[in-house]
């Protein structure tokens, strides 16, 4: 998996960020320390400090900023470029699966530090996050559907891949790409189908997501690419805001600055 | 007369719903629980950790039998999807020990109930085995995997109901039906 492409900004930020990753992917967060970090990445507590002011807590919260901002670039360059429901679904499962199964700082936390990780992703901590990552998910899925259907969908294809990540089947793993296109096209699809399916009489409007509701008329059937559609990046990246203030994908980069430490 | 083991994990669950996991000592259980805590160690013999996941593990067990009694004589999947998925949240808001742990404890909570809601999931699928064979599948679903992926779903929105207000009846509904039942079902 390779790290997102290198902007131009503050490459001590960046460096900092990984370094921290590396350090957690050895001994989590409890015994995490800023000599460490500052080891790893090869600069000065002073460096370090003047990158990051607020310290170790800051360089945690920019290491979540980051990844997270990986994680949903990757999934956007899969979703966007997929040209039809199908293979966008299999390409984001897929692409999520590996990507937080692979990742080794994720990996130590969950292992050794649960609790840091289920916090975010149980009772009102999971609401949060599955609103987060269904509003980042769901107007890729618009191209396809009614926004409600797609935000329903997208909900719902999320708890799949994060219960199958979570608590891994003996029978079904995500990681393997042919399983994940067996299950596409057993379960997901028809699912996903049956849901922008609107014609059914069940279908009730609760989507607090946003208006909603969107006519018809403004959708292209299910498994067609829509002529000259493309997912709406910039509302993509302002609803994924789980504090809009820190998460802002153009945010991990610092402003240039001179370094002149180690 | 119930027997020792029983009366220890009462007695956690009171000390815990009333001061918290981490303030409830083996002292304070077995006082309440009105045995030695020579008594306690010879039951466990791990000690405080293993009376807590213990306890943990009997509440959720609790909680599963509760389920599976409000669904006698249920016939349907859909039915049976519908009704316990109302039931486990209701009891699951109403769980006031629970709420109150989550709201204080929950670094402590969590690993221990996540651990509880997988082997919780394998009951559920094993349920819900019977159901889903009497049921007409989409061709190419394996009735063992559909179970899998229900008893998944019903976790998955009953700990974390996301967009759903689950104790409406027409979302109910409509969840079953569309989300959980549509890829499977004829």
């Amino acid at each position: 998996m390779s790290p997102m492409p290198e902007v131009a900004g503050s490459p001590n930020r960046l460096r900092l960020v990984d370094a921290t990753l590396v350090c957690l992917a050895r001994y989590g967060v409890a015994k995490l320390t800023v000599d460490d970090l500052a080891r790893e990445a090869g600069l000065s507590r002073a460096t370090v400090y003047r990158t990051f002011p607020g310290g170790r807590d800051e360089i945690l919260q920019a290491v979540v900023d980051t990844e997270a901002s990986r994680f949903f670039s990757a999934l956007a360059v899969r979703l966007g470029g997929a040209d039809n429901l199908e293979s966008a679904l299999v390409g984001a499962i897929s692409e999520a699966t590996a990507r937080l199964e692979e990742h080794e700082a994720l990996g130590f936390l969950i292992e050794h530090e649960p609790e840091l990780v289920l916090t975010h992703l149980a009772f009102s901590g999971g609401d949060q996050v599955l609103a987060a990552m269904s509003d980042f998910v769901a107007p890729f899925l618009a191209r396809w559907m009614t926004p409600e259907a797609a935000g329903r969908a997208a909900e719902w294809v999320i708890r799949i891949v994060l219960s199958y990540v979570m608590s891994p089947s003996d029978s079904l793993s995500l990681s393997d790409e042919a399983a994940v296109s067996n299950l596409v096209a057993t379960l997901i699809l028809p699912g996903v189908l049956a849901l922008a399916d609107l014609r059914s009489p069940s279908a009730i409007n609760i989507s607090p997501y946003g208006a909603g509701g969107a006519g018809p008329a403004a959708t292209t059937g299910p498994l067609e690419r829509p002529s000259g559609a493309s997912p709406d990046l910039s509302r993509s990246r302002t609803l994924l805001s789980i504090s809009s203030s820190t998460f802002d994908p153009t945010g991990i980069i610092d402003p240039p600055e001179e370094e002149a430490a180690s | 007369m119930t027997d020792s083991r029983t009366r220890i994990l009462e007695a956690t669950y009171s000390c815990a719903g009333r001061w918290g996991l981490a303030k409830t000592s083996l002292e304070d259980v077995a006082r309440e629980a009105g045995v030695s805590r020579a008594t306690i160690y010879r039951t466990f013999p791990g000690g405080r950790d293993e009376v807590v996941e213990a306890t943990v593990a009997w509440a959720v067990a609790r909680f599963y039998l509760g389920l599976l009694e409000h669904l006698v004589g249920v016939s349907s999947l859909e039915d049976v999807l519908e009704r316990g998925m109302m039931f486990a949240h209701r009891e699951i808001v109403e769980h006031e020990v629970l709420q109150r742990i989550m709201l204080t404890e929950p670094d402590l909570l969590l690993p221990m109930l996540t651990l509880e809601s997988n082997r919780l999931r394998e009951s559920i699928a094993t349920f819900l085995l019977t159901y889903v064979a009497r049921t007409d599948l989409v061709d190419g679903v394996d009735p063992e995997l559909a179970s899998d992926f229900l008893a998944r779903m019903v976790v998955s929105y009953i700990a974390t109901p996301g967009r759903w207000d689950l104790t409406d009846p027409d979302q109910v509904s409509d969840l079953v039906r569309a989300e959980l039942l549509a890829g499977l079902v004829r």
